[in-house]
């Protein structure tokens, strides 16, 4: 009698682990959010309960136990449980309630692209700047004086200038920077500066100054190549 | 008794998990990390407008936030003295008031602290309120305070050398030097009719603010090292004035467990009584 709830509560349970444990961990996913999670567990138990009430037997065998804790009859020492489901049910769809009528006291959440679209004109544009020791090493000096204040002598974005400004100056030794963009991106985003991103990068809250006002376009391509050098990355390409 | 007693473990262990599974898939943690909004608590008695050392500071709660040297436009400044910013706020419905607090070693007449805050709908530059390339910028509101004269200046600007003093003056300022730190409190009715040159401090909404500090200390040969856009900035961070309390959500609640009391009973009731029949 036990095991025709048993089996469904196992499958359910595994069912959970999957989605929480395992799928984050399969590579290229994430890890999902709470809601869908809750979707999936209830499509799982609406199954569960579709299948066990498919006859007769079936459903008394699932449908028994339940109606037997809650009715109180031949629960044993399962008593106090049963006082306590319904007394803490109430009590859940009370907060529940509550939770979700109460207006947050949290900011807006602000979904920002870290890196959106580049104007046409500065897609696939390649360095003119001949890739020789000396240019890298024109670029990085010109990086140590206009740059590292934010972006760090180490490239990591932990320069002492960085720590009041939200969001963050990026830190190019993350793979998930410079390493992702092409030359010509990172020669927008340098020239035009914060104020030269379109409405979803937040352009409002960029401290990235608009180098085109103080830098010849020669340097600033010498300055993506230090870059690229010094923080151990390499430029992507379509190829 | 045996099927009692496999159908109670089935049960403990099964009401476990789906306890665990709410618990789990519901509660997103909420990680400790600075400060990224001012709150502005409601109070009934005076607001402190005059005193930053009134006790009624304590209410407030505390906001904290990291200051960078103005690197973003010339002329820069790579080091700044002042590195956090301290900020309290409160309302009480009509007027608001906000207290800096930071730590400057000495006191100085150029001793100058200011907030900035995005006016009206459309997005603002911290920097100003500088043009932008793609998207339209709108106005910022800067509150500026000097040590000299210890009042506040209420100020416009939209884009770099469009700064200026504004015709009326709403907002007061007092600043109070002790032992190393600085006690600067702004103050200001919540709302004005200057809709266009004027923050609007709706108590619910979230607003946009950004601060500056210069420390008015002088170099050997008697310049002032920091000046004009060489100081201590922020970024955009946000503001919020508590709305009043609202109770409506306990109704709402109370109702829903209501509720969920009624169909239980209905529900032990039906099947009690389809069992006997």
């Amino acid at each position: 009698m036990g095991a025709s709830l048993g089996k469904p509560i196992i499958l359910t349970v595994l069912i959970y682990l999957f989605l929480k444990l395992i799928v984050p961990n399969i590579p290229g996913s994430a890890p999902l959010p709470s809601n869908l999670i809750f979707l999936y567990l209830m499509l799982t138990i609406s199954g569960i309960v579709i299948f066990a009430t498919l006859s007769g037997e079936s459903k008394d065998a699932f449908w028994g136990p339940i109606q037997r804790f809650l009715t109180g009859e031949t629960v044993g020492g399962l008593q106090m449980l049963r006082y306590a489901v319904l007394i803490l049910f109430p009590l859940l769809v009370g907060w529940e309630t509550y939770t979700s009528t109460t207006p947050s006291d949290q900011p807006p959440a602000e979904n920002r692209t870290i890196h959106p679209a580049p104007p046409g004109e500065y897609t696939g544009l390649s360095n003119p700047v001949a890739k020789t020791p000396d240019n890298i090493m024109q670029g990085k000096g010109f990086y140590a004086a206009f740059c590292s204040p934010c972006h760090g002598g180490q490239f990591d974005g932990k320069g002492p200038a960085a720590r009041g400004f939200n969001p963050p100056p990026a830190n190019f030794s993350d793979p998930t920077t410079i390493a992702m963009l092409q030359e010509s991106y990172l020669f927008w985003r340098i020239k035009k500066g914060g104020v030269g991103l379109p409405i979803e990068g937040m352009p409002w809250k960029s401290a990235m100054p608009r180098w085109e006002v103080e830098l010849p376009d020669e340097w600033i391509w010498k300055i993506i190549m230090g870059e690229y050098d010094g923080a151990h990355q390499s430029p992507r390409t379509w190829e | 008794m045996k099927p009692a007693n496999e159908m109670s473990q089935w049960v403990i262990r099964g009401s476990a998990v789906v306890g665990a599974a709410i618990i789990l898939s519901g509660a997103t943690p909420s990680l400790a990390q600075e400060s990224v909004s001012v709150r502005a608590a409601m109070i009934t008695g005076t607001l402190p407008a005059d005193d930053p050392n009134a006790a009624e500071w304590n209410s407030a709660p505390l906001a904290q936030f990291p200051m960078s040297p103005q690197v973003h436009w010339q002329n820069r400044i790579q080091e700044v003295t002042v590195k956090d910013l301290k900020i309290r706020a409160l309302h009480d419905g009509t007027q608001i008031a906000i207290l800096l607090e930071y730590a400057d070693p000495t006191e100085n007449p150029d001793d100058a602290a200011a907030l900035e805050f995005m006016v009206g709908d459309k997005k603002a530059h911290f920097a100003h309120g500088q043009p932008m390339a793609q998207v339209e910028g709108g106005p910022v509101n800067i509150w500026f305070w000097k040590n000299k004269e210890n009042k506040a200046v209420d100020m416009s600007a939209k884009g770099f050398g469009t700064l200026k003093a504004q015709g009326h003056q709403d907002v007061k300022a007092k600043g109070v030097y002790v032992n190393g730190t600085w006690k600067v409190v702004f103050s200001r009715s919540l709302v004005n009719e200057h809709v266009d040159e004027d923050v609007q401090v709706k108590p619910g909404e979230f607003i946009n603010i950004a601060f500056a500090v210069w420390d008015g200390r002088k170099d050997a040969a008697g310049d002032l090292v920091e000046k004009g856009s060489q100081k201590a900035v922020s970024s955009w961070w946000y503001f919020r004035a508590d709305p009043p309390p609202d109770y409506s959500g306990y109704l709402y609640a109370a109702m829903a467990i209501a509720l969920a009391v009624g169909f239980q009973f209905v529900l032990i009731r039906k099947l009690k009584k389809g069992k006997s029949a």
